[in-house]
């Protein structure tokens, strides 16, 4: 027996959530790219481009909520659209942080660009990596890979504890530079805010494909003794 | 995402009555063209009179009169031979009444009414409606044995293939599915959706969620103090069912109604 519509209009929201996905994969390389290159008209255009997510996500969002009203979605379906309405606003939030980046290179102005911005790049892309991933799980309802995507947040992590210690150690070597090494601090925040996201969108594929919903462990849990 | 469709069916301030009993009081509505327009409402709002509105077949009642007007790609409904209108405007019921006639004379009845004699044309005709109304396949190899012996679903099937023998333009539907098991509906359902591509559809159904399912419009009816009919809303069936204009709109889709 086929649901025709119901199961066109998922593919539909799915088909919406990829593009999504490649505009905050864009979004998030082309903002660190404009810091990197100190480009400050490539920033604001990146600053000013978060809106279309945003739309998008928007969009999405209802799209989503009339089929659920329309079409009276249940069990595997119903936890599909319920996680395609979470995964967007995951993707949506992704999307702050990569503005959040365009508006470091803006605070810097004319400041030199600290060193420690060298590991950036690789931090972005490792992200990046995993947010691909991420949905390509989501798209196969595939909860072996979602389950193991989230580990690679230990290299981001690792990236992020070294920007951290290069900045620190620049700061010290030359006061001067406290202030934008501070900014750069913001910017490999909002990557390391972004590979955390990344998990959230695989304990989604994980309800959607097995109606649990679990936590699944990020690396800085170092800190929570409860378990 | 939404569709814009020329309007096939024009209605303007029309007034039903049976008797003093006015049972719709002033209805606008212009139905999309190839496209499912659901009427949904309380029992007794004049869902049915007002389907049964459009192909005339109310006349058959005694003492009724009517107000106001209705069109069918600008010319007047009243103003139509109703034969003609009635070939151009099919109707499928609640419950499924083949002939007790063969599945293949069920569905020739209609062309040899007309006039078509042909054995070949025939053929070509009740084929094709057979599979349009995704009946063919089960039921080629018994074109002559009764269409009683169907199940209730295909027997629906076989009335919406008769209907469509006639090459209507409109199909109502009144409650097409209410008689019917919930895997002979969502067939039935997917069978309307199709048919719309080709077929302008009004569906009165008492089940919501069976309309925000199949239609592209919908139109709410209900009625006032004096049980006179009235339309509440009509607008596109994603919005009727996520962001109504009116209370009692959001009121009945619901479940809040009365």
């Amino acid at each position: 027996m086929k649901r025709t519509t119901l199961d066109r209009n998922i593919k539909t929201l799915l088909d919406e959530l990829l593009v999504l996905e490649s505009m905050v994969k864009e979004a998030t390389f082309k903002a660190v790219d404009a810091l990197i290159q100190r480009d400050m008209d490539a920033s604001r255009f990146m600053y000013i481009q978060d809106r279309q997510i945003n739309k998008r996500r928007f969009d999405l969002e209802l799209d989503c909520l009339i089929t659920i009203a329309t079409q009276q979605p249940i069990a595997g379906d119903l936890r599909m659209l319920a996680s395609i309405l979470e995964i967007a606003g995951e993707l949506e939030r992704m999307g702050d942080y990569a503005k959040g980046i365009a508006r470091v290179n803006m605070m810097l102005k004319e400041k030199p660009l600290p060193k420690a911005s060298k590991d950036l790049p690789q931090m972005a892309s490792v992200t990046i990596h995993m947010l691909e991933q991420s949905i390509q799980a989501f798209l196969n309802k595939d909860a072996v890979s979602a389950r193991e995507i989230p580990k690679q947040d230990d290299e981001v992590d690792r990236l992020f504890n070294q920007i951290y210690f290069n900045l620190v150690q620049e700061m010290i070597a030359e006061p001067g530079t406290i202030d934008a090494s501070n900014h750069l601090q913001w910017a490999a925040h909002n990557l390391e805010r972004m590979a955390d996201r990344v998990t959230n969108i695989c304990e989604r594929t994980i309800f959607a494909a097995e109606g649990k919903i679990i936590e699944l462990d990020s690396s800085d849990d170092q800190w929570d003794q409860s378990g | 995402m939404e569709p814009k469709n020329r309007s096939k069916i024009q209605i303007k301030k029309y007034s039903f009555y049976y008797g003093d009993f006015e049972a719709l009081r002033n209805i606008n509505i212009d139905i999309p063209e190839n496209q499912v327009t659901a009427i949904i409402g309380p029992s007794g709002c004049g869902k049915s009179t007002f389907l049964r509105s459009i192909n005339r077949m109310n006349e058959l009642i005694p003492d009724v009169h009517t107000k106001g007007e209705l069109f069918m790609e600008d010319m007047s409904l009243f103003d139509m031979d109703v034969v003609n209108l009635r070939k151009r405007v099919g109707m499928v019921f609640q419950r499924p009444n083949p002939f007790p006639k063969t599945i293949y004379d069920n569905v020739a009845y209609g062309p040899r009414a007309h006039g078509i004699r042909d054995r070949g044309i025939l053929d070509e005709i009740v084929e094709q409606s057979l599979r349009s109304a995704v009946l063919w396949n089960e039921v080629k190899d018994h074109l002559q044995k009764s269409g009683l012996a169907l199940s209730g679903g295909q027997q629906q099937r076989l009335c919406i293939a008769r209907a469509l023998a006639v090459e209507p333009e409109v199909i109502l539907m009144d409650e097409p599915a209410s008689a019917l098991d919930p895997i002979a509906t969502l067939r039935i359902e997917e069978l309307i959706r199709e048919l719309a591509v080709n077929y302008t559809i009004v569906i009165v159904t008492h089940n919501m969620h069976q309309a925000g399912r199949v239609s592209d419009h919908t139109a709410f009816f209900s009625m006032h103090k004096d049980r006179a009919g009235y339309l509440v809303e009509f607008g596109p069936t994603r919005q009727i069912f996520t962001r109504p204009e009116k209370q009692l709109t959001e009121d009945y889709v619901t479940g809040r109604f009365g």
